[in-house]
């Protein structure tokens, strides 16, 4: 059974045939103006990828009918508009691979189930070791991928050479690759079409998508939420799901709560179009410019990003140094890459936690729920959250797939450190 | 937010600039609220740095991390030059 139906055309090859004779006017627009009610069963504040993908779940798996999704600018204007549409699931931890992994099976079959392409590209996602002691690293998080049951292939220069010849392992570099792991079934996913296709599949299932409109406070009675104010008016709701990457520190301070979180910069850039030159996913840190990450997009435009800036900011500008030190990386590993001009340059905002991991769980109240902290892996994580996250608040019971993300880790000490780096946001 | 003023060096290209740690909320006094929890402050942030590529000094930056306006460099413990 396809998830779309009623306002919006199914997607087929006979209606293309068809709108080709019928004209533009065929086709609807994807998600349908719908007033803001004055009560709802859910409202999910943030429209970008986690908190559209709930919204789906919520009323396609669950059957609950009255929900909303309040947004304070566009579907899409944060973090699932501004990544580098990478997906994967080679976690060391496995708390994080087992649901990365759960994601990742997702994707395979996303476009099927919201009936939007979503241009899922299995193009493979390949770790660079330029170090002999991040080969065996490498070694240790794909053993530990395979013991789950993941695909994972520690490569040598000579399977390396087979599978991304772009890459020549053999040349004679500063610093030599020394090995790889390749996660094959990861790749790319076109993010802009992830946003608008969760949106169109959920307002196609009766879910108000109200753009503008910003969710000033929460009104609590007698230890429970009651609703949310917003810019256009109080809005009663049963529950409450806060679904706003970037910034979820301020709904803790909104909440009175304090959260394990800081609010970090992340840039990515995209090159002027080039003929196909990089035709995988290739990650690594670079002992002189730190870390780099990058794939061409289907227009031939290389993206590429690094590490965070380094400080906490809202402002969504970029350091020109850390956009240098990402340059540069990419620039060592393909030498033939210098003249290539930068095209745009962007960056998002990152809810750092304490730990590298997110936290989904209740907030304060037992009807508001939080889903946040998902640092620089959000967009990977969308499929799997928005299924995990709709049953939690539907059931009132953590799924076990995300229970080890509870909130109340940092108190106990069961810290899901990915990064092994202590109780940092980052670490430079 | 490119450059900071460093008290003995004057101001400095960002990149010379390391960030350490945001600056615990006043009032949280246990090893835990201190260590873990912040309190998220869209106008004003105050932070450790140290200017490392340069004199190395512990530096306590006042900012609004919304816009990048840097409100005061001060020495931290206020030490005398």
């Amino acid at each position: 059974m396809s998830a779309v139906s009623g306002s919006v055309r199914h997607y087929s090859a006979l209606a293309l045939l068809r709108a080709r004779f019928a004209g533009p006017k065929y086709w609807r627009p994807l998600w349908t103006g719908r007033k803001l009610q004055p009560a709802y069963d859910v409202v999910v504040v943030g429209a970008g990828g986690h908190g559209l993908a709930i919204a789906f779940h919520l009323a396609r798996d669950h059957g609950i009918k009255r929900v909303a999704v309040l947004e304070k600018r566009l579907v899409g204007y944060g973090n699932v508009g501004r990544n580098t549409t990478i997906v994967r699931s080679n976690y060391l931890l496995p708390e994080n691979h087992y649901f990365y992994e759960d994601s990742l099976r997702r994707w395979e079959t996303l476009s099927r189930d919201l009936n939007y392409n979503v241009m899922y590209s299995p193009r493979g996602v390949v770790d660079l070791a330029l170090t002999d002691d991040a080969f065996p690293a490498l070694a240790r998080r794909g053993n530990a991928m395979r013991l789950a049951g993941i695909d994972a292939e520690l490569l040598d220069l000579a399977a390396l050479g087979r599978f991304a010849p772009e890459l020549e392992p053999r040349r004679q570099r500063r610093f030599p690759i020394a090995g790889a792991l390749l996660q094959r079934r990861g790749g790319t996913v076109r993010h802009d079409a992830v946003a608008w296709g969760y949106a169109r599949a959920a307002s196609a299932l009766g879910v108000d998508i109200i753009e503008d409109c910003e969710v000033t406070g929460v009104r609590a009675a007698a230890n429970a939420a009651t609703g949310v104010e917003t810019t256009r008016g109080y809005v009663r709701s049963e529950r409450i799901v806060f679904a706003t990457a970037g910034h979820t520190g301020m709904i803790g301070t909104m909440l009175g709560t304090p959260l394990p979180i800081e609010t970090h910069l992340l840039q990515a850039m995209v090159s002027e179009p080039i003929k196909p030159l990089v035709n995988s996913v290739i990650v690594y840190v670079s002992p002189g410019h730190g870390e780099t990450y990058i794939c061409q997009s289907d227009r031939g435009g290389l993206v590429m990003g690094g590490h965070l800036d380094g400080f906490p900011s809202y402002t969504r500008e970029g350091q020109w140094h850390r956009l240098e030190d990402v340059v540069q990386g990419a620039v060592e590993l393909f030498p033939r890459i210098g003249s290539v001009k930068i095209l745009r340059q962007w960056a998002g905002t990152n809810d750092m936690t304490m730990d590298g991991s997110p936290i989904m769980d209740r907030l304060r109240y037992d009807n508001v729920f939080v889903n946040a902290g998902w640092c620089y892996g959000g967009f990977k994580a969308i499929p799997a959250s928005g299924a995990a996250f709709a049953k939690f608040v539907a059931t009132g019971t953590a799924p076990d797939l995300i229970r080890a993300y509870r909130l109340s880790r940092f108190a106990t000490g069961h810290m899901l450190d990915e990064p092994g780096q202590g109780p940092f946001p980052v670490r430079l | 937010m490119t450059r900071l003023a460093c008290p003995f060096c004057g101001p400095r290209e960002l990149c010379e600039f390391e960030f350490h740690k945001t600056l615990p909320a006043a009032g949280s006094h246990g090893e835990f609220e201190r260590t873990y929890l912040r309190v998220a402050d869209p106008a004003l942030s105050i932070e450790h740095w140290q200017h490392l590529a340069g004199c190395r000094a512990w530096l306590l930056v006042h900012r609004n991390p919304s816009t990048g306006a840097v409100f005061e460099v001060e020495l931290q413990g206020g030490v005398a030059r």
